[in-house]
């Protein structure tokens, strides 16, 4: 059996074609690591609320800890970066290379600003005495949950800029195809997603 | 009628960020508002689940995708979300305590005085 008609055979089992998802390979591919790496802050997120609720000591209330305005204000940041993003990912679908890049450099300016204020806030916490098994508030797992957290979300938030540095340049060469810039946003927008969570959870959620 | 399909095709990403900072305020004005903990937990949760289904409906377009790819992945990050959130439940933190076997005995009942 050639490739075509093995194609034709799993479409006519799938029922969806040679596209079971309705969305090319690329796309399909990102929508499950996106999957799997949102199980990754799933497990993060399910430790975090069991060491807060297991743990002996009282949890520290953040609004003592954190200036809650400042977290604040990095939301407003990533929320506002994944607009220019969605923008981009629209405009570079019409074929509107220069609004697709001018609104790329923005997500990406955005993306720099929030993870300044990020290394900050670690910097700020870490002149306190707050450690990964320590801190001067409360209980010691709150340490550990702050760092892992938000350390995995700041990787993520770095890996999301390489990507787009990457991408906006290849746009501006004319190398990037409307897909690459839709692929660059998803995993963007995913960034903005895990931090509307972490934000809930950790930030504003009382004791 | 979406954003657009009045011709804006931008129009959307818009109207979605002023929806996002909106419910934000609201979550961040929550607090002050000294209402009772228990609804308090659930307008946080609540607000953060619209959030998150805006983010993933309008910036990720997840709701002009496929119905299968929907449900591939709404179904299986909640089906395992609802799996991880049950190990942080009171039964489940309960598990280690009965679990737990008794402390051993000392070593001079167990060994002798060989």
């Amino acid at each position: 059996m050639n490739d075509v008609a093995h194609a034709v055979d799993m479409g006519a089992d799938w029922g969806g074609g040679v596209s079971p998802f309705g969305a090319t390979w690329q796309k399909t591919m990102m929508w499950i690591f996106i999957i799997t790496d949102a199980l990754l802050f799933g497990g993060l997120l399910s430790g975090y609320g069991y060491l807060r609720m297991a743990g002996q000591s009282t949890w520290p209330a953040t609004h003592d800890v954190f200036s809650i305005p400042f977290i604040a204000l990095m939301t407003f940041i990533l929320i506002t970066s994944s607009m220019w993003m969605g923008t981009a990912v629209t405009a570079s679908r019409l074929g509107d290379r220069k609004k697709a890049l001018n609104n790329l450099i923005l997500t990406i300016l955005g993306g720099a600003a929030f993870l300044g204020c990020q290394a900050y806030e670690w910097s700020h916490l870490i002149h306190e005495g707050a450690r990964l098994t320590s801190n001067p508030w409360g209980a010691p797992q709150f340490g550990a949950s702050f760092f892992v957290l938000t350390g995995f979300h700041g990787s993520h938030v770095l890996s999301g800029l390489v990507i787009l540095i990457v991408t906006a340049v290849r746009t501006a060469l004319g190398k990037t195809p409307a897909q690459g810039v839709e692929m660059a946003g998803l995993y963007w927008h995913f960034v903005d997603l895990v931090w509307v969570f972490i934000f809930t959870l950790f930030y504003l959620l009382p004791n | 009628m979406s954003a657009s399909a009045d011709g804006n095709p931008y129009g959307i990403y818009r109207v979605t960020w002023v929806i996002l900072l909106i419910i934000t305020v609201a979550m961040l004005a929550a607090e002050a508002l000294h209402m009772p903990r228990w609804f308090l937990v659930l307008f946080l949760l609540a607000f953060m689940a619209v959030k998150a289904a805006m983010i993933g409906g309008n910036f990720m377009h997840l709701r002009h995708e496929h119905p299968r790819m929907r449900i591939m992945v709404a179904g299986g990050i909640v089906v395992t979300s609802l799996i991880l959130l049950a190990f942080i439940t009171p039964e489940a933190r309960n598990v280690k305590a009965r679990t737990t076997a008794p402390p051993l005995p000392p070593p001079s009942a167990t060994h002798g005085h060989e």
